[in-house]
């Protein structure tokens, strides 16, 4: 019941919104919020530069709502938003992170039981292997992993067909894997011994 | 043993694989060492995934009082949208309008018409009054020549008068009617998958 009214709540916001009124924008940018920046996050790793693609992100949603269409979800049409935005800081930024992978790696090449990484060194390993994905492979996984959207609602999200979606999340994960294989994978089934 | 379902294991894990694939899946998984370790390192990947918690960010509320600065002023994509809209709720008020205007007109020709019948207009008929004035051509001709005579010239000059006089305005008011008719037929259709849509949302939500 609740989950109906805050459809029907969202539908009159869109509506008022494409109207012109800011404060049913604000109201629309207050709901989706934390799952764009989320998004944007986890695409490039950058706080700061998650909150700045965050807030082009909405700006270009404010100029584009005419074009938005109830069938799909806001949600989806923000995150594609999202995703473009992020993809198009990462290039400005000259990706400076995913070589970072690879000096961490080089700091332990025998990894082992006995190198029991910290958590955060941990955390910064994941992390900058998924950043090394590239970029279409990583926004379907962000958008799977970190957003549990099914594959059709990633698929309506950024405009390719379902079969696209599964070759890219078997190939994101399949990199993953192959990158932290010597590293985490070891020291995961270590810890379950 | 069946196939080895490597190429299944991801949509399996997401809960993505339905009807007789799942079943073919969970039947191999049951049975087969290889895919189950592998499916055992994807659920391992998923975990880790999720040691990357999110951060901290503003608040959304400061979030958006940011935004809303750097909004544009105007929305200029939506007013071409207003005016469409506009102009599709003006159609059936056009076509009301169209429709008493050529009433009007036709009512008036009459009226003029009968009056310079009756002689009362003998100056200003010849301008005021379109058609009536101008007498029968055809059938006149046709009647002059010698070809009609009687009660021939008699239907033939009715025809030709009602074709001139009355056609025109029962087809104009039937192409009104007909444009009308279609509008509603295209409103109700945009109605019906309005409410179809919102229903669709409201199932999914």
């Amino acid at each position: 019941m609740v989950m109906i009214l805050a459809v029907i709540n969202e539908t009159e916001l869109v509506t008022r919104a494409q109207n012109g009124e800011r404060s049913a924008f604000s109201e629309l940018v207050c709901i989706h919020v934390q799952g764009v920046r989320n998004v944007i996050y986890r695409m490039c790793g950058d706080v700061q530069i998650a909150e700045d693609a965050a807030q082009e992100t909405f700006i270009q949603a404010w100029m584009h709502l005419s074009s938005y269409r109830p069938q799909t979800s806001l949600c989806s049409w923000l995150y594609r938003i999202a995703v473009n935005a992020a993809t198009d800081i990462l290039r400005k930024e000259k990706r400076i992170l995913p070589n970072a992978l690879e000096d961490l790696q080089l700091k332990d090449p025998q990894p082992g039981p006995e190198a029991i990484l910290s958590q955060a060194e941990r955390t910064s390993l994941l992390q900058k292997a998924v950043l090394s994905l590239p970029d279409a492979s990583r926004a379907v996984l962000v958008l799977r992993e970190y957003e549990e959207m099914s594959y059709q609602e990633i698929a309506d999200a950024l405009d390719i067909p379902v079969g696209t979606v599964m070759s890219r999340l078997n190939y994101a994960r399949k990199l993953l894997k192959d990158k932290l294989k010597q590293k985490l994978f070891l020291q995961m089934e270590a810890e379950h011994v | 043993m069946s196939k080895h379902v490597t190429d299944w294991l991801n949509a399996y894990l997401d809960g993505e694989l339905h009807g007789s694939q799942l079943h073919h899946a969970e039947a191999h998984l049951a049975e087969c060492q290889v895919c189950e370790a592998e499916l055992r390192s994807l659920e391992r990947l998923s975990s880790l995934l999720h040691e990357i918690s999110a951060p901290e960010f503003t608040s959304p509320e400061r979030f958006a009082a940011q935004v809303n600065l750097r909004l544009p002023r105007q929305q200029t994509a939506i007013s071409g949208k207003k005016i469409l809209e506009i102009g599709w709720w003006m159609v059936p008020v056009g076509l009301l309008g169209v429709w008493i205007f050529i009433g009007t007109a036709f009512v008036l020709s009459d009226i003029l018409s009968a009056a310079n019948n009756f002689g009362l207009l003998s100056g200003i008929s010849n301008w005021l009054s379109f058609g009536s004035s101008n007498g029968i051509y055809l059938s006149s001709t046709l009647g002059q020549a010698g070809l009609l005579s009687g009660n021939s010239l008699n239907w033939a000059e009715a025809t030709e008068t009602f074709t001139r006089m009355s056609l025109p305005q029962i087809s104009l008011q039937i192409s009104i009617a007909l444009l009308y008719l279609s509008w509603i037929a295209i409103w109700w259709a945009r109605h019906t998958r309005h409410q179809r849509q919102q229903h669709g949302q409201l199932l999914e939500g």
